[in-house]
This record gives C-alpha cells, sequence and structure tokens, in this order.
C-alpha cells in the first residue's frame, strides 16, 4: 500500500461518484438518453438506413465520420510500431527470434502436436464464424470489428503453430499497403461516391436500398480485411 | 447551405489521412520518397485550408452535415474564428517537413520513413479534424488519433529513454482522453446529445447541479493535461526534449495547443448553455496560469540542455495563454488566442535552428555549444531571433501578444496577475540572454564546434523563414488580432465574469 | 439498481475505474501499469454502456422476436469505437515496453530510475 497513491485515487474518486449518483437513472424509459437523437434512431433507422441492427446504422451512416477516424486510429497505432526502432542498441535484429532460427534453422517456437494439430483443424470454422458475423452484422450482433478481430486471431494462432514467416507470406508484398489501409481506403471511397451521389461528404442515398446496401456492406469488408491485417501485423511486428 | 470552399471542409481533414494510409505504398520502392509526398499532401491541405479561411473571412462561420444528415443527427463540422488555426497549423507543417528530410539521416534507417512521415500527417489531420468538429464524441476521436501518433513520434528517434518517455506520456495522455471520454458520456447520459450546439440548448433545460459541474470539471483536468499546466506537466519536458528536433516542433508548438482549442469549445458550449458560475473557475485559471508561468521559466534557467530549456519554456508559455483566457477582459483573451498561433511560429523556430546546431555538430548542451556563433552565423541567428520574440521585445511577433495579456490584466483589475507576466518574463529574459551568451560572446571548448558548417540550405531555409516571419508579425501583428477580434467579443459576454 | 438511494451500477463503474488508477500509480511493473489503464478504459466503456440501457430493453436489433422498448444505440456504437482506440493505444504501449525491455533489459519502474 502506497499511501500517497491511495490518496490520489480517493481524490479522484469522490468527485466522480459525485458526478455519477447525480444523474437521471439509467434504467428509466424518460432518461434523456432515451428522450434524445436516439429517439429517430429508433424510429426511422431502420428506413433511413436500410439497416435492421441499429448499432450498425449508427456506426456507419449516422455517425460514420467517427468510425472512418476510428479506423484511421486503428491505422495510426500500426505506423506508430512500424516507426519505432527495432531490437536493442546492440544487436538491431531482435534478439529472440534471430536466437530461434540460429537454433532451430526456421522462426517456429516449438509448440506440443495437440495444439498444433487443434488449431490447423480449427482455423477453417473460424474463418466460417469471422465470415458469418461479417455478411449478417446488419441484422444480428456482429459487423466488421468483430469479423476483424477473428481474422487476427487466426492469423495468431496460425503464425505460433506454423512460424510467423509463414503466414506472412500469405499476403504479397505488394499487396501490403493497400490491404493494411483497406480500412480507410474503403472509407474514402465510399465518401466521395456518396458525395457524388448526394451531394453530401458520406452521404448514403436514404431512397435507394440497394446502393445503401452495397455501400454498407463495402465499408464492412473493408474494414474486416484493414482491421483484421493490421491486427495479425501489431502481432508480428511485436514479437520480432 | 453547404456552398463555397464549405464543400471543402470534410476533404480537408480527411486528405492528410488519406495521404498517411497511401505513403508505404508510394514509398514502397523509394523510401526517401515519403518525405516528398508528405510535403505535396500537406501543401494540398493547405490550399484547401486557405479556401476555408478566405470563405470565412467572406461569409462568417459556417458548417457542413457530414452525411446530409439534419443536426444534431448527423456530425456537424463547424469552421469558425477559432478554426480558423489550421491554416496556419499546416502553413507550418509545410515548412517543418522540408527540414526534416535531411534531419532524419542521423535519427533512422530509410526504411522506416515511410512510417514516420505517415505519423506526422496523421498528426496534422487529427488537428485539422480536432479545431472544426462540431461534435464531442469526434472530437475524442480526433483527440486519439493526435494524441497516438504523438506518443510514437517522441520514440521515433532514440532507443530506451526515448521509449520511457514516451511511454509516461502515453499513460498519462491516455488516462486524460479517458476524463475526456468520461465527460461526454457524462453530457450524453444528462442530454441524450453528443452536438456541441445541442447539448448546449438541452443543458439549459437541465439546468445545473453536480453532474453538470463534474462533467465541465473532467474536460477542464483533461485539457489541463494536454495543455501541460504546472501541477500536471511532468510528461512533457523529456518527451518534448528527446522527440526529433522536427517532432519537437510539432509538439511544443502545436499538439499542446489541442488542450487549448478544446477548452474554448467547451467554455462555448457551457456558457452557451448558462448553467455554471465560471467565475471560481476562471480565477483558477489566472492562478495556475500565473503558476505556470513562473515555474515553466524557474525550471528553464537550470537546465543545460537546449532542447530540455525550450520544452521548459513550453510550459511557461502555456501559462501566459490560460492566464489570458482565465482574465476574461477583452485584450487579454485576445492576446492569448493570438499567442496560440505566435508561439507555435516562434517555438518552431527555436526547435528548428536547435535541430540543426544538434545535426551539425551532435552536441545538444549550452556548455558544450559555447561559440558555435562563429561557425554557424545564420542559425544562431535565427535563434537570437526567436528568443528575443518568446521573451516579448518590441519589434517581434511575441511583444504583441504579451503586451495585450499584460493590458488585459490591468483591464480586469487583477494587476498583481500583470506583474507576474513581467516577473515570469524577466525569467524568461534570463535564461535566454545565457544561451545567447554562451553561442556569441564564449570562447568554443570543442573541438566539433570549431570545425562545424553552417547546415545544408534544406534545413536553414526553413529557420530562415521562420525567424523573418518572426519579425514580419512583430510588424504586422495586428492582423492576427483583428481577426480572432469578432469571435472573442462574441463570446465574451458569457465568460464568467 | 438503487441503494441507500444512490444509482449503485454508476457507483461500481467508479470504483473499477478507480482500482485501474490505483493500479497504475502505484505498481512499478510497466506492463501492470498497462494493465490498471486498461480497468480504466473497460470502466468507462461499462459506463457508456450502462447508461444506455432501459428497464426490459430488447437490443436495438429490429428484426422479428425483439420489441419495444430498445436500449439506445448510440452508447453502443461509441463503445465500439472506443474498444478500437483502446487497442491501438494498448499496441502502442506495448511496443514501447518491448522497447524498453530491449534496451535496458527490465521493465520495473523503480529498476528504470536507478540507472544512469
Amino acid at each position: 500500500m502506497k499511501p500517497w497513491s491511495l490518496l490520489l485515487v480517493l481524490l479522484v474518486a469522490l468527485p466522480l461518484v459525485v458526478g455519477v449518483v447525480n444523474l437521471p437513472p439509467h434504467d428509466a424509459p424518460d432518461a434523456p438518453i432515451h428522450t434524445g437523437v436516439g429517439v429517430r434512431y429508433l424510429a426511422r433507422g431502420v428506413e433511413e438506413t436500410g439497416n435492421k441492427n441499429l448499432v450498425t446504422a449508427v456506426l456507419l451512416n449516422y455517425r460514420g465520420f467517427d468510425t472512418f477516424f476510428e479506423v484511421v486510429v486503428i491505422f495510426t497505432a500500426l505506423a506508430a510500431v512500424l516507426a519505432l526502432p527495432r531490437g536493442s542498441a546492440a544487436d538491431p535484429g531482435g534478439a529472440p527470434a534471430a536466437a530461434a532460427k540460429a537454433a532451430n534453422g526456421s522462426d517456429i517456437v516449438p509448440v506440443s502436436p495437440v495444439v498444433s494439430y487443434v488449431v490447423r483443424l480449427m482455423a477453417p470454422f473460424m474463418a466460417m464464424f469471422a465470415l458469418a458475423m461479417l455478411f449478417r452484422g446488419h441484422v444480428t450482433p456482429g459487423g466488421g470489428f468483430q469479423a476483424a478481430a477473428v481474422f487476427a486471431a487466426i492469423f495468431i494462432a496460425l503464425g505460433l503453430v506454423l512460424g510467423p514467416t509463414r503466414v506472412a507470406e500469405l499476403v504479397p508484398d505488394d499487396w501490403r499497403p493497400w490491404l493494411q489501409g483497406a480500412a480507410p481506403l474503403a472509407f474514402a471511397l465510399i465518401a466521395a461516391i456518396g458525395w457524388r451521389l448526394t451531394g453530401a461528404f458520406l452521404g448514403f442515398p436514404t431512397d435507394d436500398h440497394t446502393a445503401q446496401e452495397a455501400m454498407g456492406l463495402f465499408l464492412e469488408v473493408g474494414i474486416a480485411l484493414g482491421g483484421g491485417v493490421i491486427l495479425a501485423r501489431l502481432f508480428v511486428e511485436m514479437e520480432t | 447551405m453547404n456552398a463555397g470552399w464549405a464543400e471543402a471542409l470534410p476533404w480537408t481533414i480527411v486528405l492528410p489521412m488519406v495521404g498517411a494510409v497511401l505513403t508505404p505504398a508510394v514509398a514502397a520502392r523509394r523510401p526517401r520518397l515519403a518525405g516528398t509526398w508528405a510535403w505535396g499532401v500537406l501543401l494540398v491541405a493547405s490550399a484547401l485550408a486557405s479556401g476555408l479561411v478566405y470563405q470565412l473571412a467572406t461569409t462568417g462561420p459556417f458548417s457542413y452535415d457530414v452525411g446530409g444528415w439534419a443536426q444534431p443527427y448527423g456530425i456537424e463540422l463547424r469552421f469558425d474564428h477559432f478554426s480558423a488555426w489550421v491554416l496556419p497549423l499546416l502553413l507550418l507543417f509545410v515548412v517543418i517537413v522540408p527540414f526534416s528530410w535531411r534531419y532524419l539521416d542521423h535519427v533512422m534507417p530509410d526504411e522506416r520513413r515511410p512510417a514516420f512521415y505517415a505519423l506526422l500527417l496523421l498528426n496534422a489531420g487529427g488537428m485539422i479534424g480536432f479545431c472544426v468538429t462540431g461534435d464531442f464524441f469526434n472530437l475524442f476521436v480526433f483527440t486519439e488519433v493526435v494524441s497516438l501518433s504523438s506518443y510514437a513520434l517522441v520514440a521515433v528517434g532514440g532507443r530506451g529513454l526515448a521509449a520511457f518517455a514516451a511511454l509516461k506520456y502515453l499513460f498519462i495522455g491516455a488516462v486524460s482522453s479517458l476524463l475526456m471520454l468520461f465527460a461526454t458520456a457524462q453530457l450524453f447520459a444528462l442530454t441524450g446529445s453528443l452536438n456541441m450546439a445541442d447539448v448546449a440548448g438541452r443543458l439549459a433545460d437541465v439546468g445545473g447541479g453536480p453532474a453538470v459541474m463534474v462533467a465541465f470539471a473532467a474536460y477542464a483536468v483533461s485539457f489541463m493535461v494536454k495543455t501541460a499546466m504546472f501541477p500536471v506537466h511532468v510528461w512533457l519536458p523529456d518527451a518534448h526534449a528527446i522527440a526529433p528536433s522536427p517532432v519537437s516542433a510539432v509538439l511544443s508548438g502545436m499538439v499542446v495547443k489541442i488542450g487549448i482549442i478544446g477548452m474554448l469549445r467547451v467554455y462555448q458550449v457551457f456558457f452557451a448553455a448558462d448553467v455554471l458560475e465560471l467565475g471560481a473557475f476562471n480565477q483558477t485559471l489566472v492562478w495556475f496560469g500565473a503558476i505556470s508561468i513562473v515555474m515553466g521559466a524557474f525550471f528553464a534557467i537550470f537546465q543545460d540542455d537546449i532542447k530540455l530549456m525550450l520544452a521548459y519554456s513550453t510550459i511557461s508559455n502555456i501559462g501566459y495563454i490560460v492566464l489570458g483566457l482565465g482574465l476574461a477582459s477583452p485584450y487579454a483573451v485576445i492576446g492569448a488566442s493570438v499567442h496560440v498561433f505566435n508561439h507555435a511560429l516562434i517555438k518552431a523556430t527555436l526547435f528548428l535552428a536547435a535541430g540543426a546546431i544538434i545535426h551539425q555538430t551532435g552536441l545538444r548542451t549550452l556548455s558544450d555549444l559555447r561559440g558555435i556563433a562563429r561557425r554557424m552565423p545564420q542559425t544562431s541567428a535565427a535563434m537570437a531571433v526567436g528568443a528575443v520574440s518568446i521573451v516579448g521585445l518590441p519589434p517581434t511577433a511575441g511583444f504583441v501578444c504579451k503586451w495585450y495579456i499584460a493590458l488585459g490584466a490591468f483591464e480586469s483589475g487583477q494587476a498583481p496577475f500583470g506583474f507576474a507576466l513581467v516577473f515570469g518574463a524577466l525569467f524568461i529574459f534570463i535564461y535566454y540572454v545565457r544561451m545567447l551568451n554562451a553561442f556569441y560572446f564564449q570562447e568554443p571548448v570543442h573541438d566539433v564546434v570549431i570545425e562545424a558548417n553552417e547546415a545544408p540550405w534544406s534545413m536553414r531555409a526553413p529557420v530562415i523563414v521562420l525567424a523573418t516571419l518572426c519579425l514580419v508579425l512583430g510588424v504586422l501583428g495586428g492582423i492576427p488580432l483583428s481577426f480572432v477580434e469578432p469571435a472573442v467579443l462574441e463570446l465574451l459576454p458569457f465568460w464568467g465574469n | 439498481m438503487l441503494l441507500f438511494g444512490l444509482d449503485l451500477d454508476y457507483v461500481l463503474v467508479v470504483v473499477l475505474f478507480c482500482v485501474g488508477l490505483y493500479m497504475l500509480v502505484s505498481k512499478s511493473n510497466l506492463l501492470k501499469k498497462l494493465l490498471g489503464l486498461n480497468v480504466m478504459e473497460t470502466a468507462v466503456f461499462a459506463f457508456i454502456v450502462t447508461s444506455g440501457m432501459i428497464e426490459g430493453g430488447d437490443p436495438p436489433i429490429l428484426v422479428a422476436g425483439t420489441a419495444a422498448p430498445y436500449a439506445s444505440p448510440i452508447p453502443q456504437a461509441m463503445v465500439l469505437t472506443g474498444i478500437v482506440v483502446a487497442v491501438s493505444v494498448t499496441a502502442v504501449a506495448l511496443a514501447l515496453i518491448v522497447q524498453i525491455h530491449a534496451h535496458f533489459g527490465t521493465i520495473e519502474v523503480d529498476e528504470l530510475k536507478e540507472l544512469p
């Protein structure tokens, strides 16, 4: 126990408690949250956006601008990790991977055959699950980000079993910059198309549900691809 | 309603971001191309921004509804007189980037350049978004783009200590961002809206109360951490001193101003709602500002490392801005708003000049760099101009703002703070005199200094351009002043006092 | 849920926030500090999601089988964005910690401060 840190925590806790207990009760139907802007989303969201999942409607349509820069944030994380110096001053190559390479002739850290078998067995099913989340995201819980997380999990699990180099080869060097930027680029493209179609940046044609759905799906695929590749790459870069 | 240059508003934010995403692809074969590419993107973005400022000057503040959703259902971008700061911000980036081309040779291997310039572009784009958004949650997202790229930029140059400084910055910055998110959630729970203008309207119906006060306080603390006010400044000196010099110029000159702009935005909302008595809060700002001025300057005196000295001087200058805002009199607030820009210009001059010296000699302490002015006369002259400017002596850019803030102190009947300001300027004077004395009037002690050469032109030219601007703006200081005046006069009736 | 007239759900969120803050300020190990930060982030997300709930509400997915009242969709979208931001911050922090470990051989602040 460090008394000064406890004091600091109490100092922060007091105003926060005072703040939250004076909020309107959250469960009540007449709380401001349920009478504010959300009312319109619930009343007209499906008709205006074509999304039955209103979280997706808010994420991609009403507040698509937030989501645009959310995918930019995760791209920033990748750029940050790539811009940092690698390894230690004495051994710029990165010690653990290099040592493993020297010892085994490959960069695979040995794993139990059971783990290896289970991971390889499960990978296709995980991929199916990710695709289901991606393409059913407009009517069920799920969507691009969730799919991206599962895709990245497949990459990482396979990377542990097969070695990061072999998994990295799945993405050709020439494609890599485009795949990493897939999510922000998809948003920029849809923003431009929306601008052409409706006259508003990132606008969706509210009267044409087919076009709307196609644009939404394009964004989701972009997010899933870009997000997945970035998350997997973050892991690989951190390891080496 | 979206007409003319207003159409360019979202594209001005998106352009640097997309430019950043494309950087690795553009520079895939030749990594050094990244620098030129980033410069080109920033040039185009500045052209768009000048269109926006032109629109502002002709038709007044304007909004853009993203996605065509009527307010408050979508996200609103709003370009007002405070947002006009994006133009000088981008122009400073345009000057700083060419400096970094050669500077990076000693800092990182070529293959990391694309990632570095991507971060720089993301940083610029995030700040543009931060200045123009009219939505609280969007403000948080842009804060994160700026913060995250800043944490990384601190650590790109060095190993070990740089990473440690960046991590310290990250922890403190992340907590302040969380406070900001908490405040946003608090306001959302109170009003059911995220649009700033709409929140202001609904808050007026809600009335005051502890929950509103806590939301305001959380914003205030969060932004104070981002500006590095005195008690919460601990992250700044190490981070700004250890970063590569072009990055220090960006961080010290512009990124810390995020807190000031954010504070102005939150002020606008809470004063429009008229639910809090903010006189007491203004008084707190005045005190913290005054303490920051004196303590920042005080610590700066004892630094031997020139970049560490400049970093402490940033704390002191942020103190001037906050003091001016807290005084809440027309002169003071106008002076403070303009100092947001002038300080960025002066700090960029100083950090780039210091960077040129460090690049040429590999030395960074005053005692090692004695007599450097003989070998690098132009860079040292630029450094001198910057120093005179930041002290606030008459023919330079720094004078106008500090004069206005001091006038404001006397105008609002808080003369003691006027004296604190003058006292702080005296401290600042001492440490810059120390620096100029070492550069100009002492014998070189280091062999490197005796044999040093002027920096290459790609580094010297930006430094000279910035130093010249410091002098020009000293003479033409009235232009930015008259530009922010209408915005300030519009805001002031709500301003507590 | 109310206890002595206080909104217990909100109070618990603040408790969680403070647990995280305590970890962040009192632990010497950088990884533990980072975990503390993650706990704080989770607390704020829990706060946002809680604020959007409604008594007896369904998730805001308007398909057969769900009925009004629905929970508010905005807080959920905000939290989704917040989670991605938190992941990014964590990734950068971890990369920095890896750097620090590679260079100094330790991630204990106490030991790092004693180094020259």
